[in-house]
This record gives structure tokens, C-alpha cells and sequence, in this order.
């Protein structure tokens, strides 16, 4: 039976965060956790996948203790079982770290899966990156922000969406895929689903130990990027007036702005003015 | 008592939340200015559990505690009140009384349909001489045969332009030829049994309340919920749970009210600056968050003692009052904190502050609240 394993992550509910200044990491306590949207639509290609095929799920994630949350709802959406990767020392991984760790967790507890599914992006920090470096981590065939998944055999069809051109790759599982939010639209977990996930116990938690990561491990794994400065960034709005006669000042207008009013209305104007003179 | 939510409760709330927000809050003003009972949401809702809250599994329900169940009305109340009227009526006041009083073959008959919503469930016991004084109920149910023949008008009935099954109580006559009150189960395809039209009310305008009408209704005698004569137990015990789904229910409306006051409270430029940056708005989102985070402390305490298996009915009593008050308070402050535009069907805040009213008059009035509190308090030797 195909074994298909689920990244997710945990991110704020809210859009805007306020974020520590000494770190420059968010502020997560603030704010109620949720699934990663992208995630979800990861999970649910999972659950059509095994709807189709037949498969078992596996949800991991990598955060603190109330990561489980997410966990949870992964079993309540209808993930078979649930491992979560809790360790302090793992705390403020990047990218590269959360995907090294991420691999080994998967290569120790779902040993011998087809397929690892991720979301494209998260809400939180938008890198992308996961998925690709986990992919590099597992030495595995993979391809980012798909729409559609299907499975022959060995081989697994992707159809994804990338530059405003649909294309078709295929490649033989094992396979890493991120899942862009265009199709697959998550389901709701009933109120049974979700009473039956707490009775579950299919909830693993692991640490750096248990996952056979050793200090020195960490250490040359550890994250390689480093936050330097954080800020919002600001638009500040200007008042200009043009003076003079009415077609002296709509061509000085024009001259001036004609880049940036194409650039909003998505055409552009240049060739009017040409034509008109 | 847990002063934290466990992340089960988190995750029902996150969970119902997201569903509220997505489905509900893009439609909550036009169905409530258009008075339109969403019934495209409620089919998503039926499979999703709404409509079972706390019925067991057995009965195709996800058997959720009191604490989860008022989380459920809370969240989609915040968004959507009229909703979570259609939804906590149905689980707590409709429902629950087949949990706790019907016989085997009536919950085998009904708690199916009932708990996939496949059948919308009300509770009648208003009538026009009938409000807070529930024994004054004119309706009449005469046996005949094998049958009970229910005759009379009930109004201001929740879910009464949809329901499927309602628990009607009217006056029967025991062996002795004395009057008490009954309950009956009342399916809506039932001959005699006749709908009003929908009332035109202030707020939770996209429930269908309306009257119900009973003419020679004739009910199978095996509809009797509990026994002849049960209806002043019944529903008082009904009333205790429904007075948490209320609770519930205004708490969601005053939380919601507060976001947007506050969300108004950082956009809003006067004097140059945020008005969240002066005191005067401060102080009040200050009383508001304090307001809300003590009813649903009140709440969530009731709910526990229900779960505990407790006598619980004094605290849904205070839950009810305080939470209906706060719910009051807080969407009135809201309004005022909205300046004028607060005062717009354009602005949320004005629908929160019309479906805030009533939860300080259904289910018990706050003047009956107080009159049950008074009584346990003041029938304790000890306190």
C-alpha cells in the first residue's frame, strides 16, 4: 500500500504579528495557532489519493508542544497516525535545518514511503524552501506547487501551473511534491473527527535523541542563515502639482507618470501618445 | 475546572472558526437584512456534526462535551448569531430533552435524524399569556383513542419556519381530571399542524422564527416525551441547558463586537492619530475585554458541572445573565466606539448590537435569571 507522509507546519492565525526585536522571529505566542492553509490543501490531496489509490497517512511536524494542535487536526481530516519532532534545541531552525531534521525524522519513522507531501508555501515566513531542500535531504525526484497528482504503477503524474504554463512531469516515487492552493480544496473536519483524534494515540513525539541526531550533528546542520534586520516596510504618499495650461500640463502628467499608470492598468500608454502626435 | 483551554477546546474553536469565517461571515449582513435562512450552510453544517453536537455516537452525533458545545455556538455567533440561534436551539433545547427524558423507541426513531440534521429540531412552550410564566400554556392536548389532539397557537418559536420535529407542551388532564403540562413530539408533516407567518424581529432576523399553529393535530400517543404530567419538570431541566447555549451565544456576540470595535480602534484617524491611541477608547476596550473574559470563565464553569454530572442549573442561570448583560454592554460600546457609523446597517457593529437585545430577554428573561439565582441562594443554609 503507498505510504504517503504529510509535512505541515503551525503558523499564526493572524496576518500581521508583531516580531521580537532581539531575534527578529515572531512573536508566535501572541497569536492562536492554525494549520498552515498550504498544508491543508497538501492534506487533502493525501486523503483523495488514498481515496483513489488506497494509502496510508502520516502527518509530521516540527514545533513546540501545542504544534500537536495541527497534529490533531491532521488526524481529524483523516491521517492515520501523527509524529511530532518537539525538541528546544531545535528551536529557531531555518529552512536547511528544519529540512535535515525533517528527513531524518522521516527516514526513522516512515521508513520506506512513496511519497512526501508538502505545501508550497507557508502563510508565515513564505520561503518555499522546505520542500525542495527535504527533496535534496531524501535524494528524491521532486516538483513544486502541483495542482493535480495521480499514480500508475510506480510512476506518479504531476500537473502544476508555473510561469502561466500548465505542464505534466512524471516521475518514479519515491517523490517529494509541494501542493499549490489552486485545486484541492481542503475538507472540514467534522466535530466526530475531531472527538475521535483526541482519542487517537497515534501521536508520536520525537526529539533530536530519539531521531539519532547527535550534538555534533546539530551543530554542522544547524541553520546557516541568520535574520538581520526586520521592518515593515513603508509607502509614503507625496503630493505633486502640475501647473501651467491644460495640454502643457497633461503632457508633462503623462511624461512623467506614463510608466507607472501602465504599470497599474497593465497596458501601456506610450503608443497612444505616439499615435495622438 | 481548567483556566486554560485544553488544545481539544482550542481546536474546536480553530476549527469552527475557520468554518464561520469562510462560509458565514461573507453572507451574516445580506441574511440579515434580507431575513434569508441560509440553507446552503446548514447542508454543510449537517455534515460536519453542527446538528449533533453532544448526541452520542451511537445516534450518529460527536457526543462533544458542554465545554466544546459552547464553543461551537460561541464561534459561529461571533461571526453570525442568527446561526448559532438555529444551531444552539436545536442541540440544546430540542435535542437534549430526547437525550435526557424520551424513551428508547423515541430516541431510536428521532436522535438519527435529528443529530445528522436531516430533521431541524424546536421547542415550544411560549404562548401569547405563556412567557415567564411557562404554567399559564393554553394549548390543549385531549386524547382520543390512541391519539392526543393538540389544539392552540404557540409563538415566538426558533427554527418554527423549518423545523422538522418540535416538542410542544400543552394541558392534559391526568386520571384524577387535573390540569398539568405535557410534552409532546410533534413532527411538522403531522395534519393540523400549521406554520405563521415569520416574525419581522429586531436582530437574529435570519432565524425563521415564526408562530406555530395546532388545529386538531393528532399526535400518535406514543409521541408522549417522558410521562403525563412531566411538562413543568421537562422543561425547566430543558431550559437549564438551553440557558447555556444562550450564554454561549451572547458571549460570541459580544467577542465579535469587541474585535471589530478594536479592529475600528486602530484605523480610525481623529486628531491626527488612531483613536485606539486615546484613553477614552482604551478604558472601554479595557471593560470590554475584562467583561468577556469573566462570563466565559462563569460559562465554561457551568458547562463543567453539567459534564460532572452537577447540579448546574444556578450557574447557567448567572452564565445567562451575565454573559446576555456583557453581550449588551460590550456591543453598545462597540457602537458608540464606531461614533456614527456604528449606527450603519453598513458597519457589522450595528447587527451585533440588535441581536445582543435578546439574549437578555429568551430563554428566561435576566428578571427570571435573577429569580432562580435568588431562590438556590437563598435555600442554602450555608454559603
Amino acid at each position: 500500500m503507498l505510504k504517503i507522509v504529510v509535512c505541515m507546519k503551525q503558523v499564526p492565525m493572524v496576518t500581521e504579528l508583531p516580531w521580537d526585536e532581539e531575534t527578529g522571529t515572531l512573536r508566535r505566542d501572541l497569536a492562536a495557532g492554525m494549520m498552515n492553509p498550504a498544508c491543508k490543501h497538501a492534506m487533502e490531496a493525501a486523503l483523495q489519493l488514498r481515496e483513489k489509490y488506497g494509502a496510508s497517512i502520516t502527518a509530521i511536524t516540527m514545533g513546540p508542544p501545542a504544534a500537536e494542535e495541527v497534529l490533531r487536526e491532521a488526524l481529524a481530516m483523516g491521517a492515520d497516525r501523527a509524529v511530532l519532532i518537539c525538541d528546544a534545541a531545535l528551536a529557531g531552525s531555518d529552512t536547511y535545518a528544519t529540512s535535515y531534521i525533517l528527513a531524518r525524522a522521516i527516514q526513522k519513522e516512515i521508513p520506506g514511503c512513496d511519497l512526501v507531501l508538502c505545501g508550497a508555501y507557508t502563510s508565515d515566513s513564505e520561503t518555499a524552501q522546505v520542500g525542495p531542500q527535504l527533496a535534496e535531504e531524501l535524494k528524491v525526484p521532486s516538483a513544486a506547487y502541483a495542482e493535480h497528482l495521480e499514480i500508475s504503477g510506480r510512476t506518479l503524474r504531476v500537473r502544476r501551473l508555473v510561469d502561466n504554463f500548465r505542464e505534466t512531469l512524471e516521475m518514479e516515487c519515491p517523490a517529494l511534491i509541494t501542493v499549490s492552493m489552486e485545486r484541492y480544496d481542503p475538507r472540514y473536519a467534522s466535530f466526530a473527527g475531531l472527538n475521535e483524534a483526541f482519542a487517537k494515540t497515534d501521536l508520536a513525539v520525537v526529539d533530536a535523541k530519539g531521531l539519532g541526531i547527535t550534538a555534533v550533528q546539530l551543530e554542522a546542520c544547524g541553520s546557516r542563515t541568520r535574520v538581520r534586520r526586520v521592518f515593515v516596510r513603508s509607502a509614503q504618499k507625496r503630493n505633486v502639482v502640475i501647473t501651467g495650461a491644460a495640454a502643457n500640463a497633461a503632457a508633462e502628467f503623462l511624461d512623467k507618470y506614463q510608466r507607472k499608470i501602465s504599470a497599474v492598468i497593465g497596458k501601456s500608454i506610450e503608443t497612444k501618445k505616439q499615435a495622438q502626435s | 475546572m481548567q483556566y486554560n483551554p485544553c488544545v481539544k477546546h482550542k481546536l474546536i474553536r480553530a476549527s469552527t472558526r475557520s468554518f464561520a469565517e469562510a462560509e458565514l461571515a461573507p453572507i451574516a449582513a445580506e441574511i440579515d437584512q434580507q431575513r434569508i435562512f441560509p440553507r446552503e450552510i446548514i447542508e454543510k453544517m449537517r455534515e460536519l456534526n453542527y446538528f449533533g453536537l453532544q448526541t452520542p455516537k451511537a445516534y450518529g452525533g460527536a457526543e462533544l462535551d458542554s465545554v466544546s458545545s459552547a464553543i461551537v455556538v460561541e464561534e459561529l455567533s461571533r461571526v453570525c448569531a442568527a446561526v448559532g440561534l438555529c444551531v444552539t436551539v436545536h442541540n440544546g433545547v430540542a435535542v437534549y430533552p430526547f437525550l435526557r427524558f424520551a424513551s428508547a423507541r423515541q430516541k431510536d426513531i428521532y436522535l438519527p435524524e435529528l443529530a445528522s440534521g436531516n430533521a431541524i429540531g424546536a421547542f415550544s412552550l411560549t404562548e401569547a399569556n405563556a412567557g415567564s410564566d411557562a404554567g399559564s400554556v393554553e394549548t390543549t392536548a385531549r386524547k382520543q383513542g390512541s391519539n392526543y389532539i393538540l389544539n392552540g397557537t404557540k409563538i415566538f418559536v426558533t427554527n418554527g419556519g423549518v423545523c422538522d420535529v418540535a416538542l410542544i407542551f400543552a394541558l392534559t388532564s391526568s386520571p384524577e381530571h387535573k390540569l398539568q403540562s405535557s410534552v409532546f413530539i410533534v413532527e411538522s408533516k403531522y395534519p393540523g399542524f400549521l406554520r405563521g407567518e415569520r416574525e419581522d424581529l429586531c436582530g437574529m432576523r435570519a432565524n425563521p422564527v415564526s408562530s406555530l399553529f395546532f388545529e386538531d393535530c393528532s399526535v400518535p400517543e406514543e409521541n408522549l416525551l417522558g410521562k403525563l404530567g412531566d411538562g413543568m419538570k421537562i422543561g425547566l431541566a430543558t431550559l437549564d441547558n438551553g440557558r447555556l447555549g444562550v450564554a454561549a451565544q451572547a458571549l460570541g456576540i459580544a467577542q465579535g463586537a469587541m474585535e471589530t470595535a478594536v479592529k475600528y480602534a486602530r484605523e480610525r484617524q481623529q486628531f491626527k492619530k488612531p483613536i485606539a491611541s486615546l484613553q477614552t477608547i482604551q478604558n472601554y476596550i479595557a471593560d470590554m475585554a475584562t467583561e468577556i473574559m469573566a462570563a466565559r470563565l462563569l460559562l465554561y464553569r457551568a458547562c463543567d458541572l453539567k459534564d460532572a454530572g452537577m447540579p448546574f442549573g444556578c450557574e447557567a442561570s448567572m452564565a445567562k445573565l451575565y454573559c446576555s448583560s456583557v453581550a449588551s454592554r460590550v456591543s453598545s460600546l462597540a457602537v458608540q466606539i464606531h461614533g456614527g457609523y456604528g449606527y450603519s446597517k453598513e458597519y457589522d457593529v450595528e447587527r451585533y448590537f440588535r441581536d445582543a437585545r435578546v439574549t437578555e430577554i429568551y430563554e428566561g428573561t435576566s428578571e427570571i435569571q435573577r429569580m432562580v439565582i435568588a431562590r438556590a441562594i437563598l435555600s442554602q443554609s450555608i454559603l
